[in-house]
């Protein structure tokens, strides 16, 4: 595909979220932050359907070597960067997704929060220019590296590769496993404890 | 018009999102946003240093700024269909934070989110939408991430709030 088609395909899909997002009121901040404070799970639950159905649509197209999957090292960085991100998203009330959105609405609180995050990226590219770490993807070799502290890359194509068994058995195990994480929740809202006096 | 009158379900919001990022996953990619916003950051870096930006290792090695990387127009999508939503549903007004403490929280709650993208070299988005589907390692580690950093932020929130 083109460049421009590419950035079409972006740009149609970044609506369409846009639009729906703007309409449910969906944050990823309110699915976790929700859940955690208040126990309200109507964000929660919705990030679980979505990611049941593309464990389901990922894995299987995997499994027949469809797809662009991501493909970089992973390793402590992934916890720690998102460990401040979490912290960060419930700070500024919105995550990367629910900021353009609300500053679609006229939210100067959401613009507010997009700049700093742009500032946050380009203080770390300094900081990065002066330690070179965690490597970039370029550099990295899919292997355990102690000294980068990267631990290499695997998921369903690799899990694939290395078992014979298809992408997709294990995507049905995960989507299990998010389904009953899904039931508990539905359950726990249906018998609610009751307060006595 | 409905839909732009009821609140839609977040359930069948994300569940049309997935199908929608499915294909996506096909074509280009699956969703995510932080690397946009990274690009982003720096062609704007650009605009104001010009080739001095050239002098900083990370938009030489990692980031070179590309006025046509496909992630940036997601970011501008999503916020077209704010506008879009907004507009069409009669809820565009300007709102400002009222109080300090707010400011001051968003301004580390954004500084927060930069940093941490780019050290994990994802964000939310691939987390959730894009490499715990496709049960990447790194999904499973920056959500055990996010989980704590978000009940941290929770805690933080709480306080501030004197509940």
């Amino acid at each position: 595909m083109s460049v421009i088609g590419e950035c079409l395909v972006a740009f149609l899909f970044g609506s369409i979220v846009g639009l729906l997002v703007q309409r449910s009121r969906f944050c990823n901040t309110a699915a976790l932050r929700d859940a955690i404070l208040f126990k309200t799970y109507r964000n929660t639950k919705a990030l679980l359907v979505a990611m049941m159905i593309l464990t389901i649509g990922f894995t299987g197209f995997m499994t027949i070597g469809e797809g662009k999957p991501m493909r970089f090292d992973v390793g402590l960085n992934q916890i720690v960067g998102l460990f401040l991100f979490g912290i960060g998203m419930v700070l500024a009330g919105a995550c990367t997704v629910s900021t353009w959105v609300k500053a679609g609405e006229g939210n100067f609180g959401a613009v507010w929060a997009l700049l700093f995050t742009f500032i946050g990226m380009f203080l770390f590219s300094l900081f990065w220019s002066f330690l070179y770490w965690p490597p970039a993807p370029e550099a990295m070799t899919g292997n355990f590296n102690l000294e980068t502290l990267q631990l290499g890359y695997a998921n369903a194509e690799t899990l694939q590769e290395s078992t014979g068994i298809p992408a997709i058995v294990f995507g049905l195990i995960q989507f299990f496993v998010l389904y009953v994480i899904f039931r508990k929740i539905q359950q726990k809202e249906a018998n609610p404890k009751t307060v006595t006096s | 018009m409905e839909f732009f009158k009821k609140t839609l379900d977040p359930v069948i919001a994300l569940s049309v999102i997935a199908v929608a990022d499915i294909f996506l996953f096909l074509l280009v990619g699956a969703w995510t946003v932080g690397g946009g916003e990274t690009m982003m950051t720096g062609l704007v870096a650009k605009f104001f240093m010009g080739d001095a930006l050239g002098s900083i290792p990370f938009w030489q090695l990692v980031f070179v700024p590309d006025a046509g990387y496909w992630k940036i127009y997601i970011s501008l999508g999503m916020l077209f269909g704010g506008i879009v939503g907004a507009v069409m549903s009669k809820e565009f007004f300007l709102r400002f934070p009222r109080r300090l403490s707010e400011w001051v929280m968003i301004t580390i709650g954004g500084l927060l989110m930069g940093i941490g993208i780019r050290l994990a070299f994802v964000c939310n988005v691939s987390t959730f939408f894009g490499l715990t589907p496709q049960l990447n390692m790194g999904g499973y580690l920056a959500i055990s991430g996010i989980i704590a950093g978000a009940w941290v932020g929770s805690m933080i929130y709480k306080k501030s709030l004197g509940m």
